[in-house]
C-alpha cells in the first residue's frame, strides 16, 4: 500500500532566480528518503514542492503514476512535520491529533480510537488532554509526528524536524522516527542539513547542492564511495591532495603524490593514464609511517588525544594542512615538530579527476 | 483549479476593503483638495493660501501653534524622560498605583484637562482665590500661552514616560555595570550610556506627543482665550456662527495635513536611523535608595503624578457640588448625575458605548483581516491597501470629521447627521493602530502553523478561521480594549460630526462646559474616567501586562 514518488525534470523559479532547474529522483515505495545538502540548496524548496506549498514551475512529480502538479495541498493526503513543529498552540494534545481526521469527516468514535492508537505509537498516551505549550521540545516533536501519520498519509515529509532539539534529544528522537516509520511502513521523505542525522536515519540519501542531485545512495556508499569530491568534503572529512595517475593496465594502477607511489586496483579502465588527479583521503584511511621513508612527509604541527581516537594536524612540505585520525594506543603522542611520513590505505580511498566532478573509483571491483 | 478558486476568496476580500477605504478616506480628503482650490466662481487658483499666508491675523495662528506645541513637547519630554528614568531606578512606594494613574491622566481627553484647570487656576479658580485672598493680589488666572502649555504638558508626559519606560526595560543591567567597572559615575552614567540610548525612543514619542498637540483644539479653545492656535482657527471657520467659509476652511485643512505629513516622515526617517535593537538578559532593576535621594525621588515622583492627575480629581470632586450656573454653592449633592442620567439625557452615555463598541467591531474584524491580507498574501493589490489604512493616521481627527460632512452631505451617500458617520469615522481614526499591531500579532504567529492545518486538510477559510484567529484572539481583544478608552474619549471629529441626537460623552462635556454647566460636565466626565479606569483594569487582566504601550 506504500506508494512510488517520481519526480521527473522539476523546475522552480523565485522571481528571476531558477532554484531548481530540471531535477529528477525515484523514490521507492515504503522507503526512508532523505534530501541532505548545506542551507540554500533547494532541499526544503522540493520537499515543500512535493507537498503543494510551492508550485511546480516545470515538469511533474508523480505519486504511483498520478500526476499531482494541480492537485491542492489539503487534497494531497500527505503528512508534513515541520521544523518548528507548528503545534496549535490553543488545541490539547488530542485536538492537534485530531485535527486533520475531522477535516476528513471521520466518525467521532473512530477518532477517538485512532487518536489513542497514535498516542501509543509515538508513547505521549499520558499526555493526551495536555496543552502544548508547556510540553518539551520532544514531546512536541512527537505530537507533531503522531499527527502527520494519524491521517494514514500517502506519504510522509519532515522539514529539518529534529534541528530545533538539544544533542541528546536529538539521537533519541532520531531512533524513535526511524522506528514508528519502519512500525507505519509511509514512503517518507526526510529534510536535513545535518549529515549524522541523514547517515543515521535514512534508506538512501540524495546528496544536493545548488539545486542539483550530487548522488543518491545508501549511507554506506555515500559516506565510502563518493561520486564527486563536493559529496566526500560535504559527508564527513576528506583531505584532498594532488596526485598523478601515472598508469593504468589491466585493472593495476599506479598513484602517485608527490614522491610516494603506490598501486590501486580499483580505478575505471577508461581513466586513461598520465593524467592530474586530486586524492580524496579520509583523516582514518592514513597509516602513520615512522619506520622508513616511503610515504608523504609532513611535520606534526598539533595532536589531541580524544579517548578512542588521537588526531593529529600536520602539514606537508608545500604548505597543506593534513587532519589524521589513528586510533589511540598506549604509546606516548608523537610530539609536535616531528617529521613523518604518511600512507593511505588503498583500499578505501576515492580518486577523481582533476576538477573533483567524477570519481574514477571502479565499484564493480572489491578493492 | 480549486487553488484559483480559493486565491480568488482573499482578492476579491482585498479589493471589496480598498473600494471602502477609497469610499471613505481617499474621496473624502479629495474632495477637502479640490475645494481648496476652487475658486466660488468654478475656477481653480491658490488664492486662499495666499489669503491665509499674507494676512498676520490668519498665519499668527500657525506660530502660536508652533510655540505652544514645541514648548509643551520639550516640557513633556524632559518630565517623562526624568519619570521614567526615576521609577526605573528608585524603588518608589506604591509605584504600581502610580503607574495606573499615569496611564490614565493620558488617557483622558486634553480639554477636559484644560476646563479641570480652569477650576483651579482660572480667573475664578479654587487656587486663584485662594492665593488671592492671603497676598492681597488680583491674579487673573492661566490663560493663553501658559494655560495651554501646563494642560498640555501635564497631559502628553505620560506618553513620553510610557515609551522611555518600555524601552529602559529592554536595556541590559550589564551595561550600567560595564559602564561603572570601567569608571563611570552615577550621572556620567546617565549622560553617556543611558540618554543616547534611549534618545531614539525619546525622539519617537516627542514626535508623537508634538502631532497630537500640534492638532488638538479643545484645549485651546477653552483655555486659549485671545491665544489663538491653528485648530481653533481651522474649527471656527468650519463651524464659527460667522464668517463661515467652507473652501478657506478646506485650505487650512490642506495646510495640517501638509504639516503633520513632514512631521510623520521626519519621525520615520529619525525612527529608522537611530534604533537600537536591545534585549535586555538582566533588565534594570529599581533599588531602594537611602536619605535625601530617597525622599526628593519620592517627593518629585508624587508631585509629577499629583499635578497629572488633579484633573481628573479636581472633575470627580466638582461633579458632586451643587452648582448655580457656573458657581458653586459649596454643598454636596448628587443632582448632578440626576440631571445627566434622566431619560432625555441618558442616551449621550448609551450612545458613547454604542457608538464605541460599533467601531470597535468594524475596526478589530477589518484590521485582522487587511494585516492578514498584506501580511500572508502579498500582492499590488495588498501594498495599496498598506498605505492607504495608514492615511488616516497623519489625518488629524477635526479635518478628518470636516472631510466627511463635505463627503457625506448628499445622495447617494447621505449620512451626515446618522449615527454611521459618527462611526465610521471612529473606526478610520483607529485602524491605523489596530492594523499595526494586528500585523505584529500575525507576525509572531509562524507560516508553518497554517501549514501544517492545511497539510491536514483544512481549507484555506477554515484555517484562517479556526487556527489564526484563534491564535491571535489574546492578542487584539486587548488592543481592542486600549482602542475602546481612546474611542470614547475622541472629541475632534465627534465635535464636527454629532447632532443632538448622536450627542456622546465627550461631546456632552465639551457642551455642557462651553454652556458653563460645570456640574453635569463634571459627571459627565466621572462617567467617562470610570468607564476608562475599569477598561484599563480588564486590559490588564485580559493581556497579563502591567504596562502598556500606545
Amino acid at each position: 500500500m506504500s506508494v512510488a514518488i517520481k519526480i521527473e525534470n522539476v523546475v522552480k523559479r523565485f522571481g528571476k532566480d531558477t532554484v531548481i532547474n530540471g531535477l529528477s529522483l525515484d523514490i521507492k515505495p515504503g522507503e526512508f528518503f532523505t534530501l541532505l545538502g548545506p542551507s540554500g540548496c533547494g532541499k526544503t524548496t522540493l520537499l515543500r514542492m512535493i507537498i503543494g506549498f510551492n508550485t511546480i514551475d516545470g515538469g511533474r512529480i508523480m505519486i504511483d503514476g498520478k500526476v499531482i502538479n494541480d492537485i491542492p495541498t489539503n487534497k494531497r493526503n500527505m503528512g508534513m512535520v515541520f521544523q518548528n513543529y507548528a503545534i496549535f498552540p490553543h488545541m490539547s494534545v488530542k485536538d492537534n491529533i485530531a485535527f486533520g481526521l475531522k477535516n476528513r469527516k471521520v466518525p467521532k468514535d473512530e477518532i477517538e480510537r485512532r487518536v489513542d492508537e497514535i498516542l501509543k505509537v509515538v508513547k505521549i498516551d499520558h499526555l493526551k488532554n495536555r496543552m502544548p505549550q508547556k510540553l518539551s521540545g520532544g514531546q512536541q516533536q512527537r505530537i507533531a509526528l503522531a499527527r502527520a501519520i494519524v491521517i494514514h498519509p500517502e506519504v510522509l515529509l519532515m522539514d529539518e524536524p529534529l534541528s530545533n532539539l538539544d544533542a541528546k534529544l536529538r539521537t533519541e528522537m532520531r531512533n524513535a522516527i526511524k522506528q514508528i516509520q519502519r512500525q507505519v511502513g509511509i514512503t517518507t521523505v526526510y529534510v536535513t542539513h545535518d549529515q549524522e542525522e541523514a547517515l543515521a536515519v535514512s534508506d538512501r540519501i540524495a546528496v544536493m547542492n545548488a539545486g542539483v542531485i550530487q548522488q543518491v545512495d545508501t549511507p554506506k556508499n555515500i559516506y565510502q564511495r563518493p561520486a564527486n569530491i563536493f559529496v566526500s568534503t560535504f559527508i564527513g572529512l576528506s583531505n584532498i591532495l594532488d596526485g598523478t595517475l601515472e598508469s593504468n593496465d589491466n585493472g593495476k594502477a599506479v598513484v602517485r603524490i608527490g614522491d610516494y607511489r603506490f598501486q590501486m586496483n580499483n580505478i575505471l579502465k577508461e581513466s586513461g593514464a598520465n593524467r592530474p588527479v586530486k586524492v580524496s583521503v579520509r583523516p582514518e584511511e592514513f597509516i602513520i609511517n615512522r619506520e622508513t621513508r616511503e610515504g608523504i612527509p609532513v611535520t606534526v604541527k598539533n595532536s589531541v588525544f580524544l579517548g578512542v581516537d588521537t588526531h593529529y594536524f600536520v602539514e606537508t612540505r608545500e604548505g597543506q594542512e593534513i587532519e589524521v585520525i589513528q586510533n589511540s594506543d598506549l604509546d606516548e603522542l608523537i610530539p609536535d615538530g616531528t617529521r613523518i611520513h604518511l600512507k593511505v590505505q588503498t583500499h578505501k580511498i576515492n580518486v577523481f579527476n582533476e576538477d573533483g566532478s567524477k570519481s574514477l573509483i571502479d565499484r564493480g571491483v572489491r578493492a | 483549479m480549486s487553488d484559483k478558486k480559493r486565491l480568488n476568496m482573499w482578492l476579491v476580500l482585498a479589493f471589496a476593503i480598498l473600494v471602502l477605504f477609497v469610499i471613505f478616506v481617499v474621496f473624502p480628503l479629495g474632495l477637502v483638495l479640490y475645494k481648496s482650490v476652487l475658486m466660488e466662481d468654478g475656477t481653480i487658483s491658490f488664492d486662499y493660501f495666499v489669503k491665509f499666508f499674507s494676512k498676520k491675523f490668519y498665519w499668527s495662528t500657525l506660530v502660536n501653534s508652533f510655540k505652544v506645541t514645541i514648548v509643551s513637547t520639550i516640557v513633556s519630554a524632559i518630565l517623562g524622560l526624568i519619570m521614567a528614568y526615576v521609577l526605573r531606578s528608585v524603588k518608589i512606594r506604591g509605584s504600581k498605583l502610580l503607574n495606573i494613574l499615569i496611564v490614565i491622566s493620558y488617557l483622558s481627553p486634553p480639554f477636559i484637562g484644560a476646563y479641570a484647570w480652569i477650576q483651579l487656576l482660572g480667573r475664578n479658580g479654587f487656587i486663584t482665590r485662594i492665593l488671592n485672598a492671603i497676598f492681597h493680589t488680583q491674579l487673573n488666572g492661566i490663560y493663553g500661552f501658559s494655560g495651554i502649555v501646563l494642560v498640555f504638558s501635564l497631559q502628553s508626559f505620560p506618553l513620553v514616560y510610557m515609551y522611555i519606560s518600555g524601552a529602559l526595560k529592554n536595556l541590559d543591567n550589564s551595561l550600567n555595570e560595564a559602564a561603572e567597572s570601567l569608571g563611570c559615575s552615577v550621572f556620567q552614567r546617565v549622560r553617556k550610556i543611558i540618554v543616547p540610548l534611549v534618545t531614539p525612543t525619546l525622539l519617537a514619542s516627542s514626535l508623537l506627543v508634538f502631532m497630537r498637540v500640534f492638532s488638538d483644539f479643545g484645549t485651546p479653545m477653552l483655555i486659549g482665550e485671545g491665544y489663538k492656535t491653528f485648530p481653533v482657527l481651522l474649527y471656527s471657520q468650519f463651524m464659527g456662527e460667522v464668517n463661515t467659509d467652507e473652501h478657506y476652511a478646506a485650505a487650512l485643512c490642506v495646510i495640517v495635513i501638509a504639516i503633520t505629513l513632514v512631521l510623520f516622515f521626519l519621525q520615520k526617517y529619525i525612527g529608522n536611523r537611530l534604533t537600537y535593537s536591545m534585549s535586555a538578559l538582566k533588565p534594570m532593576e529599581a533599588e531602594y535608595a537611602t536619605g535625601i535621594r530617597n525622599v526628593l525621588a519620592h517627593v518629585f515622583v508624587y508631585l509629577v503624578v499629583l499635578l497629572a492627575v488633579l484633573p481628573q480629581l479636581t472633575v470627580v470632586v466638582t461633579s458632586f457640588l451643587e452648582t448655580r450656573g457656573a458657581s458653586y454653592t459649596g454643598k454636596f449633592t448628587l443632582e448632578n448625575y440626576r440631571n445627566i442620567l434622566m431619560p432625555k439625557n441618558i442616551s449621550t452615555i448609551t450612545n458613547t458605548y454604542l457608538y464605541g463598541l460599533a467601531a470597535i467591531l468594524l475596526v478589530v474584524v477589518l484590521g485582522v483581516l487587511i494585516s492578514y491580507l498584506t501580511v500572508r498574501k502579498k500582492s499590488f493589490l495588498t501594498a495599496i491597501l498598506d498605505t492607504l489604512t495608514m492615511f488616516p493616521y497623519i489625518i488629524p481627527g477635526s479635518v478628518l470629521g470636516i472631510s466627511f460632512l463635505y463627503a457625506f452631505n448628499k445622495p447617494p451617500l447621505l449620512l451626515s447627521g446618522t449615527a454611521m458617520i459618527l462611526i465610521i469615522s471612529l473606526c478610520i481614526r483607529r485602524m491605523p493602530y489596530t492594523i499595526r499591531s494586528s500585523t505584529a500579532i500575525i507576525g509572531q504567529i509562524s507560516p508553518s502553523i497554517e501549514e501544517a492545518a492545511i497539510s491536514l486538510g483544512a481549507t484555506e477559510r477554515k484555517t484562517f478561521l479556526r487556527i489564526t484567529v484563534p491564535m491571535m484572539m489574546a492578542g487584539v481583544l486587548s488592543g481592542a480594549i486600549m482602542s475602546w478608552i481612546t474611542l470614547i474619549s475622541e472629541l475632534s471629529s465627534s465635535i464636527i460630526l454629532y447632532t443632538s441626537k448622536t450627542q456622546t460623552l465627550t461631546v456632552a462635556i465639551y457642551v455642557e462646559v462651553i454652556r458653563s454647566n460645570f456640574g453635569n460636565a463634571a459627571a459627565y466626565s466621572t462617567i467617562l474616567t470610570l468607564t476608562s479606569i475599569i477598561s484599563l483594569l480588564l486590559f490588564f487582566k485580559v493581556s497579563g501586562r502591567n504596562d502598556i504601550s500606545v
